[in-house]
C-alpha cells in the first residue's frame, strides 16, 4: 500500500531523473515514465490511492495530486528551459567585436576649459570670450602698463602688420549695459592675455563684477616642451564693496581643490603683476610626487599654478570705478598648464599637433 | 641676480643655513631659479670679513627678481628684504668718510646743467634723458683686483677684468647702481657731455662692435664724438686699459624708457641696461661714486683727486604716501598690528611718522616702486605673510547673467561634431602665407604680423582650413586612414577683422571597416549630411547651391547659404592642395567651412513650440521619372510643391539611376510624396488627383518622362 513515505521515495526518484534529463528525447522519456497514461508512476499511484482505506484515502490523495502538479510544473519548466538554452541555426561568435558608429573626441584644452567654466559658474561667474586681436590700450595701458613699461618684456608681444578694425565686438556678456560704450580702436596686436577683458567689461558695467575670460593668448615664444607662442588662459576678476585679500584665497582654494583634489595642499607667495597690488603667486602640493620632491617641481614640492592679486586701484581708476569704495581679485593662469598637471602631459606642443593617437585618450 | 650668501650675511645677522635663506626670500617675492655651491678652486671667495665656519655653510642663490624691483638687483637690496624678514639690522657698507651708504642722506640743491672742477667738465644737454650725472676723477694704477674682489664677482657671474672695471662691477653688485670709468686722457677737451647722438654719429662699443646711433638714443660725448651709449655700454676709444692713468668715474641717472629703448633698438642688453631701464636711484650716484672711491682706495688702486661734480638741475626728494590702518585690514581681510606695521616699513627703509588713521610713510628713492597706499599695504602684506591671511568665501551679492547664447552654440556644436566622429583640433593662429593663401577668397586678404617667429608662423589664417589640412596630413603620415578633424576658432581679415568660424576636415572612411563588411569611404553627401547637422542642430534652414572656388573640385562643391546670406562652403578639397599639403595622391579629402558669427546673427533665439502629433493617416506616392542630366533635384521639388496642395508634407528622393535603359544625357529619378491631413483621413481619390497634376507639371516644366 502506497503511503506518505511512498511518495517522498517517488519523489527523490523524479527529481533524480529531471536532473539528468538534458534533451528533449530524455525528458519525453521522464514524463513518460512519470506521467504515462498505462503504466506511468503516477497512474499506479492513483490506481492504488482508490484502493486505500477510506480513513486514509483523503490525504493520500491530496499528496498524490500535489505530487502530479509539481511534476508537471517541473517538467514545463525544465522545457521552457532546454528551448531558450537551444542556439538558433547559425548561432554568433560573440566574442567578435561590435560595429560602432565612429565617435570623435573633444580636445584635452576643451575639457579642462568646460571643467574650469563649470566651477566658476557655479560660483556666480560670467564666462565670457573676447577679441583675440586688441589695442594697446585694452592690453597693456588700462592695465597699469603706460608704453615702456618693463613689464611689458614679461609679455613679448605679437604687433600686426596692419590696425586691423574691431567688428561686432558689442557690450562683453549678456548683462544689460548701463554705461556708455567707449570709442572703438582698431587692433592693433594679439592679446598677450585675457586681462583685456577685465577692461572691456567693466568699461560696460558697473560693479559688482564678477567674470571669467577664457581663450586664446599669444606671446613671442619659440615653441619648446612648455612653450609656445599661442596658448590659452583664463582669467577671473571680482569687484565689489569689501573684497579682500582673504576673498582671493578663499576662492582660488576651492577652485583648485575641485579642478585638481580635494586635499590638495595651497600657498600664496608674493609677485608681481602691473595690474594687481599686492600680487601672489598661487603654488599646489605638488601632483607628481605629494611635495616630497622630484624633477618637475624642481624638488620643491610645489608647483606654481596661478597668478593672482588685488585689482590695482590704477585700474579701477582707468575704468572710471571708485577705487576707494570698490576693490577686487584678479587671477589667472594657462588652460595648458592645468592640463598639463591634470593629465601628465609632458610637452606642451602636443596640444597642437592634433595627432588622433593623442586626442583619443582623452574619451571621457 | 646671483647672490653669495656670505656677501649678505656680512651686512645683516641673518644666519640662516643657504636653504633657508633661499626660502625666505621666496616667501618675500623673490624666486630661487636655482641654490649652487660656490665655485671650488682658486676663485673661492675670500672676503676680508668672513666668519669662520661659514665655508660650509655658502652658496649662490639665483633670484628672478620681479621688473617692480630694481633695488634688488643689489646685495643691499636683498639684504635689507632678508633683514626685515627676520627682524634684524641691516649694516649698509661704507663711504670714503667711513659713513653708511644711503641714498636717503641729504636732498642736494639744484646745480647749473654745466659744472667743472679739477680739469674735468660735465655738462647736461638734454636733462630729459639725463637728469642727474654725477663725475669724479681719480689717479689710478691699473692692475689686477684683489682676490676676495675678483672672487666675489666671479661668484655673481660677472668676469673680473682689471681693479678699476671691477670696482664699478663691485659696486653694481653691492648697491645695483652701475657706474662707468673712462680713461680720462682719452676724452676730448676733459670733457663728458650727456646729450643725444647726432644723425650719422657711430660708435664702437667695447665688445668690439661697430654700431649705428640714431638721434633719440642717448650717449655720453666727449668734446666732438660719443664715449658711451648711457646707461648701456662704454665705447672702446676711452676705455681703461692697462696704461691707464687718470680715469673720470660716471655715476648718472638716466631715463629708464630711454635705456630701454636704446637697448632694444641696439640689441645690447647689460648689467647696467637692464638696471637703468627698470629705474635706479636718483639719489644713489654721489653716493655710489664715494663708494667706488672708498673701494679704490681700499685696494690700492688709487686714489680720488679733485671734487665730486654733480649735475642735478631738478633734483627730486623721496615723496610721502599716507598708509590708514584700516585700509590695510580692508584689502587684506585681516588686521596686522600696528608694532608689525612699522617694524616692516621701518625695516624696508622707510621713514614713517604717526598720523592720523595711520601713518604717514616717507619713501626713499630707491623704491621705484612705491607710489600709492596699495603699494605700501602689499609691503605690510609681504612681510607678515600671505599665510597669516585667512581664506575666506566672499559672499554672492547679485545673481549672475544668462550665459552666452554665441559660447552655448559652440558648445553644442562641439558635441553634435564629435557625436559625428570628428575629434577637436586646435591649431595655430598663425599659418604660413602659401599656406594660407589658397583660401583667401573674393576681395579679402591676408592680416600679416609685424615680426613673425618665423615663415610658419607669418600671417593670421584667414580660415581654419590649413591648420585642419595640416593636421590630417600629420595624422596621415602617422598611419591614420581615417581622419575626421573640426575646429572652431577665429579667422582674421584686413577689412572683417575677427570671425568665428566652424570647419571639418574628412578623409577615409565613412563607414568603418568591420569583420562584417562595409567599408565605404567618404564622399560629398557624407560630408553634406555633416553640415546639414549643423544646419538642424542651430535651426537653420541650409541652402546648397553649385560653387565654383579655387581650393574645391568643380562640381563637388557647393556654396552654403541661408536665405540669401551666405553662410559657408561645402566640397571636396583639389587633388592639388592636397598634394601641396603632402597627402597621398589618391586620397579623397571633403572640408566644409562655416562662418559662425553669421549663423548667430540668423539662428532662431525664441524656443521650439511643440506640434500635435498627427490624428490622421497618411498616404504614400512613389513616381519614378526620367529627366535631362544637370537638372537639379531641387527644381524639381519646387515644381511639385508648387502644383500640391498643403497636404503634401515631405518629398524624398529615394533611387537615382543612369546607364542602362536610360538615354545618353538623362537620368531616371524616384520620389517619394507623402500626403497626410490634419482634419481627415484622405482617401486614394484625393491623392490620385494631385499626383496626376504633378506629373503634368513635370512633364511641362521639365519635360519628365514616367517610367
Ligand atoms: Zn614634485
Amino acid at each position: 500500500m502506497p503511503d506518505a513515505e511512498e511518495i517522498e521515495r517517488l519523489r527523490v526518484e523524479f527529481q533524480a531523473a529531471l536532473a539528468a534529463a538534458a534533451t528533449d528525447q530524455a525528458l519525453r522519456v521522464v514524463r513518460d515514465r512519470f506521467l504515462g497514461r498505462k503504466g506511468g508512476v503516477i497512474a499506479s499511484l492513483m490506481k492504488a490511492v482508490a484502493s486505500a482505506s477510506p480513513a486514509d484515502r483523503p490525504l493520500l490523495g491530496m499528496l498524490a495530486n500535489q505530487f502530479k502538479n509539481e511534476i508537471e510544473g517541473a517538467l514545463d519548466a525544465r522545457r521552457a528551459s532546454l528551448e531558450s538554452g537551444r542556439p538558433v541555426a547559425g548561432g554568433l561568435d560573440v566574442t567578435l567585436p561590435g560595429r560602432q558608429v565612429p565617435l570623435g573626441h573633444l580636445h584635452p584644452l576643451t575639457h579642462v576649459r568646460h571643467q574650469v567654466e563649470a566651477i566658476f559658474s557655479r560660483m556666480g561667474y560670467e564666462i565670457l570670450e573676447g577679441p583675440e586681436i586688441e589695442d594697446d590700450y585694452h592690453n597693456f595701458e588700462a592695465l597699469n602698463m603706460p608704453p615702456e613699461h618693463p613689464a611689458r618684456d614679461m609679455q613679448d608681444t605679437f604687433f600686426l602688420g596692419q590696425p586691423v578694425p574691431q567688428r561686432g565686438l558689442g557690450t562683453p556678456g549678456t548683462r544689460v549695459s548701463t554705461r556708455p560704450a567707449p570709442p572703438d580702436r582698431p587692433a592693433t596686436l594679439l592679446r598677450t592675455h585675457t586681462s583685456a577683458m577685465q577692461i572691456r567689461y567693466m568699461e560696460a558695467h558697473e560693479p559688482p563684477v564678477r567674470i571669467v575670460a577664457i581663450g586664446k593668448v599669444f606671446r613671442r615664444d619659440n615653441p619648446d616642451l612648455t612653450h609656445t607662442p599661442m596658448f590659452h588662459q583664463f582669467e577671473g576678476l571680482l569687484v565689489d564693496e569689501r573684497v579682500t585679500f582673504a576673498d582671493l584665497k578663499g576662492t582660488l582654494t576651492a577652485f583648485v581643490r575641485e579642478i585638481f583634489a580635494p586635499d590638495i595642499k595651497v600657498m600664496f607667495r608674493p609677485s608681481f603683476f602691473p595690474y594687481t597690488e599686492p600680487s601672489a603667486e598661487m603654488f599646489i602640493g605638488c601632483v607628481f610626487c605629494g611635495g616630497t620632491g622630484c624633477p618637475v617641481c624642481k624638488r620643491t614640492g610645489w608647483l606654481e599654478i596661478l597668478g593672482s592679486g588685488m585689482v590695482h586701484p590704477s585700474v579701477l581708476e582707468a575704468v572710471g570705478y571708485d577705487a576707494e569704495r570698490y576693490t577686487g581679485f584678479a587671477f589667472g593662469t594657462g588652460i595648458e598648464r592645468v592640463a598639463m598637471l591634470k593629465y601628465g602631459v609632458d610637452d606642451i606642443r602636443l596640444f597642437y599637433e592634433n595627432d588622433l593617437r593623442f586626442l583619443e585618450q582623452f574619451s571621457f | 641676480m646671483k647672490l653669495l650668501a656670505s656677501w649678505l650675511r656680512e651686512l645683516t645677522d641673518v644666519r640662516l643655513p643657504v636653504a633657508d635663506l633661499a626660502s625666505l626670500l621666496s616667501m618675500c617675492g623673490f624666486e630661487v631659479a636655482s641654490l649652487d655651491p660656490v665655485p671650488e678652486g682658486p676663485l673661492a671667495p675670500r672676503p676680508p670679513t668672513r666668519a669662520a665656519g661659514d665655508d660650509a655653510n655658502d652658496a649662490v642663490i639665483d633670484f628672478e627678481i620681479t621688473a617692480n624691483r630694481p633695488d634688488c638687483l643689489s646685495v643691499v637690496g636683498l639684504a635689507r628684504e632678508a633683514a626685515t624678514a627676520c627682524r634684524v639690522p641691516l649694516r649698509l657698507p661704507w663711504d670714503e668718510a667711513g659713513r653708511p651708504i644711503s641714498s636717503v642722506r641729504a636732498v642736494s640743491a639744484p646745480t647749473p646743467t654745466r659744472v667743472a672742477a679739477d680739469g674735468l667738465e660735465v655738462t647736461i644737454e638734454d636733462a630729459d634723458l639725463c637728469p642727474r650725472y654725477a663725475a669724479a676723477v681719480a689717479e689710478v694704477t691699473i692692475g689686477p683686483s684683489p682676490e676676495w674682489l675678483a672672487n666675489r664677482l666671479t661668484a655673481a657671474g660677472v668676469r673680473p677684468i682689471n681693479n678699476i672695471v671691477d670696482v664699478t662691477n663691485y659696486v653694481l653688485l653691492e648697491m645695483g647702481h652701475p657706474m662707468h670709468a673712462f680713461d680720462l686722457e682719452r676724452l676730448a677737451g676733459r670733457q663728458l657731455r650727456a646729450r643725444r647722438a647726432r644723425a650719422g654719429e657711430r660708435l664702437r662699443t667695447l665688445d668690439g662692435e661697430d654700431r649705428a646711433l640714431e638721434p633719440d638714443m642717448l650717449v655720453i660725448a666727449d668734446g666732438s664724438v660719443p664715449q658711451a651709449v648711457a646707461g648701456v655700454m662704454g665705447g672702446a676709444h676711452s676705455e681703461v686699459w692697462p696704461g691707464t692713468r687718470l680715469i673720470a668715474l660716471e655715476s648718472a641717472y638716466f631715463k629708464p624708457a630711454s635705456v630701454r629703448r636704446t637697448s632694444k633698438r641696439l640689441g645690447l642688453k647689460t648689467e647696467a641696461s637692464s638696471r637703468f631701464e627698470r629705474g635706479t636711484d636718483i639719489n644713489a650716484p654721489v653716493v655710489a661714486l664715494e663708494r667706488a672711491c672708498a673701494l679704490i682706495e681700499q685696494i690700492g688702486a688709487g686714489r680720488r683727486v679733485g671734487a665730486v661734480i654733480d649735475v642735478y638741475p631738478s633734483p627730486r626728494g623721496p615723496i610721502d604716501v599716507t598708509l590708514r590702518r584700516q585700509r590695510i585690514a580692508q584689502l587684506l581681510g585681516t588686521t596686522v598690528a600696528d608694532a608689525d606695521v612699522l617694524a616692516i616699513l621701518t625695516g624696508l627703509g622707510f621713514d614713517v611718522a604717526e598720523a592720523a588713521d595711520g601713518w604717514s610713510v616717507r619713501v626713499p628713492t630707491m623704491r621705484v616702486d612705491i607710489v600709492r597706499e596699495a603699494d605700501l599695504i602689499e609691503e605690510v602684506a609681504r612681510h607678515h605673510g600671505y599665510d597669516r591671511i585667512p581664506s575666506h568665501f566672499p559672499a554672492l551679492r547679485a545673481t549672475s547673467p544668462r550665459p552666452d547664447p554665441r559660447m552655448a552654440r559652440k558648445t553644442l556644436l562641439r558635441h553634435r561634431l564629435t557625436s559625428s566622429g570628428f575629434s577637436e583640433a586646435v591649431s595655430y593662429t598663425f599659418v604660413d602665407e602659401a599656406d594660407a593663401a589658397p583660401f583667401v577668397t573674393g576681395d579679402r586678404a591676408l592680416v600679416p604680423l609685424a615680426y613673425p617667429l618665423s615663415e610658419k608662423f607669418a600671417v593670421l589664417r584667414p580660415s581654419l582650413l590649413p591648420g585642419l589640412l595640416e593636421s590630417v596630413a600629420h595624422n596621415r603620415r602617422r598611419e591614420h586612414r581615417d581622419v575626421r578633424l573640426f575646429e572652431i576658432g577665429a579667422c582674421f581679415s584686413p577689412a572683417g577683422g575677427e570671425q568665428h568660424h566652424v570647419a571639418f576636415a574628412w578623409t577615409g572612411a565613412c563607414v568603418p571597416e568591420h569583420w562584417s563588411g562595409g567599408l565605404r569611404l567618404v564622399d560629398f553627401f557624407d560630408a553634406k549630411g555633416v553640415v546639414e547637422r549643423i544646419g538642424e542642430a542651430l535651426d537653420l534652414p541650409l541652402v546648397f547651391t553649385d560653387l565654383t572656388n579655387g581650393y574645391l573640385v568643380a562640381g563637388r562643391a557647393a556654396a552654403v547659404s541661408v536665405g540669401k546670406t551666405a553662410v559657408g562652403v561645402l566640397g571636396q578639397l583639389a587633388p592639388g592642395q592636397s598634394e601641396a599639403r603632402g597627402l597621398p595622391a589618391g586620397d579623397e579629402v571633403y572640408v566644409a567651412e562655416l562662418d559662425l558669427d553669421a549663423l548667430d546673427r540668423l539662428a532662431p533665439t525664441a524656443d521650439t513650440r511643440a506640434e500635435t502629433l498627427p490624428r490622421f493617416p497618411s498616404i504614400v506616392r512613389d513616381i519614378s521619372i526620367v529627366v535631362e542630366e544637370g537638372l537639379r533635384s531641387e527644381r524639381l521639388r519646387a515644381t511639385i510643391r508648387g502644383v500640391a496642395p498643403q497636404t503634401l508634407i515631405q518629398i524624398r528622393e529615394f533611387d537615382r539611376y543612369k546607364g542602362q535603359g536610360i538615354p545618353e544625357g538623362r537620368y531616371s529619378l524616384s520620389l517619394r510624396l507623402t500626403f497626410r491631413s490634419p482634419d481627415r483621413t484622405l482617401t486614394d481619390a484625393d491623392v490620385q488627383e494631385t499626383m496626376e497634376r504633378v506629373m503634368e507639371a513635370l512633364t511641362r516644366e521639365h519635360q519628365a518622362v514616367q517610367r
